[in-house]
């Protein structure tokens, strides 16, 4: 496993936004711009297009700019995600900063489910996540962390995230989650991570979302995972805790089983 | 000055919001074994206050202190960041009473929020220094937690003032902290007290609203 230590990578600079217009039901590529180390794929899905982001600098750290965006026009069903895991790797000085920004257009929806987030000792990454949801639109949301690899013995001491993810409703908040999580978060114990080295937070800002909370907690049992699930204000909002990834990744994926249709995106698939 | 005592009587426990009734979480803490004995309750409680909804709070209150706030935003931000059904509601509910009581004696119309947007739009006339404010909010609130924890972990009460008392520096310095931070601060990590309040929505024995 060679990517135990940090490949020396020059500060490197991405940009890939993406449009999609609908047209007599059909969701379809108007946009695509790609600059940098950022690249995008379209690949029909089941329902409507899946975009694969991909960083092809293969890491990021301190003082990289990375920036995914997508516009949906009305009506449009886009599934996104991410072609591997980002991996945030030790500082040599400054952070790494990653905008991720998307628009949702009147009744539209967008899955937004990018792969977990490893963290390695010494990580410094401020990442914001922002989605604008018109009339009517509707969007589910994942971010899934890890603290260096337990399998591995990896014990973090040092680590810098600063990841705000929010959901505007015409301008207005309607959730916002400000995650931040230094040196002193990672030993404080009980009501901050316990033994947990990986966590998750998935959300679905949709009219009736909180209808959902029943069949979601159904599937809330996967061994090695500490869950639950709330629905309110049209949000269904789930919290995953687990000693390490694999489990924390079996149980999102249940989930999304429960809040998708059809099949997730080929990444996805273990 | 009256303006001490009077924000006093606002966050005392007398006052009626209600706030014995939302244990944000420790109930679930306390049920599944998380929060035990004073020990696990005194870093349950820390990690609460810097890394979870004592900061948080503490820096909406603050900036609903600010003479310029625009507190309808400050609602709106407020309840964005409630993670879950029981965290929104232990935040409207307590910041009704609370909007609705003050409202009763002043004669001020306060509209009802989220705890800390109530309390700060209510206590702003009061033109006391804002991190005082903060500093007894978030006394209050803890205050509230160690209570609830002294009678259900259960703990003795010596004990549980003793982790109050202990903790009233780094609530000192939280409070000071919020009265020049900004909402660009907002933030925390306090995970798994936030499970904890989702849990709680599904457990058999509920004795608490949250």
């Amino acid at each position: 496993m060679t990517a135990h230590f940090a490949p020396r990578i020059e500060r490197s600079h991405g940009v890939a936004r993406l449009g999609f217009g609908c047209m007599r039901g059909r969701t379809r590529l108007e946009a695509l711009r790609q600059e940098g180390s950022a690249k995008a794929f379209v690949h029909p899905g089941a329902s409507g297009p899946e975009v694969v982001f991909l960083n092809t600098s293969g890491g990021l750290t301190g003082g990289d700019r990375l920036a995914f965006g997508l516009r949906l026009g009305a009506g449009c069903r886009v599934t996104a995600t991410t072609q591997t895991a980002e991996r945030a790797y030790r500082s040599a000085g400054g952070v790494a900063r990653v905008t991720v920004e998307h628009e949702v257009g009147a009744g539209a929806h967008l899955d937004w489910l990018p792969q977990e987030t490893i963290l390695f000792e010494g990580a410094a990454l401020e990442r914001v996540t922002t989605v604008r949801l018109e009339a009517g639109a509707s969007c589910l949301l994942l971010e899934a962390v890890v603290l260096g690899r337990a399998a591995m013995g990896e014990v973090l001491r040092r680590v810098h995230l600063n990841d705000r993810r929010q959901v505007l409703r015409d301008g207005r908040p309607v959730l916002v989650e400000p995650l931040r999580l230094g040196d002193a978060g990672l030993v404080a114990g009980r009501g901050v991570l316990g033994a947990a080295r990986a966590f998750a937070s998935l959300a679905l800002v949709a009219e009736g979302a909180e209808a959902r909370v029943e069949a979601v907690r159904a599937v809330l049992d996967e061994p090695g995972v500490a869950a639950g699930a709330s629905g309110f204000d049209g949000k269904l909002t789930v919290r995953l805790m687990a000693a390490d990834g694999w489990p924390l990744r079996r149980q999102i994926l249940r989930v999304l089983g429960v809040l998708r249709d059809g099949p997730l995106p080929r990444v996805w698939q273990m | 000055m009256t303006a001490l005592l009077t924000l006093v009587q606002w966050l005392s426990p007398a006052f009626p919001t209600g706030a014995f009734a939302y244990s944000h979480g420790l109930e679930r803490g306390i049920a599944a074994g998380d929060v035990s004995d004073a020990a696990s309750f005194r870093e349950w409680l820390r990690n609460i206050l810097h890394h979870g909804a004592g900061w948080q709070d503490a820096v909406l209150l603050s900036q609903a202190l600010a003479p310029a706030a625009d507190h309808d935003a400050l609602d709106a931000l407020a309840r964005a960041l409630a993670p879950s059904a029981e965290r929104l509601q232990e935040g409207l509910e307590q910041g009704a009473a609370l909007a609705r009581m003050v409202s009763g004696l002043t004669g001020r119309a306060l509209p009802p929020r989220m705890l800390p947007v109530a309390v700060g739009e209510a206590a702003a006339p009061l033109a006391l220094p804002r991190g005082q404010v903060a500093q007894l909010f978030l006394q209050n609130f803890a205050g509230n937690l160690t209570t609830i924890a002294t009678r259900h972990v259960p703990l003795g009460q010596t004990e549980g003032q003793a982790i109050l008392s202990r903790l009233l520096p780094e609530i000192e310095a939280l409070g000071t902290r919020a009265a020049t931070a900004s909402l660009g601060d907002l933030g925390g990590c306090a995970l798994a007290a936030d499970l904890a309040a989702f849990q709680h929505e599904t457990q058999d024995v509920r004795v608490f609203r949250t």
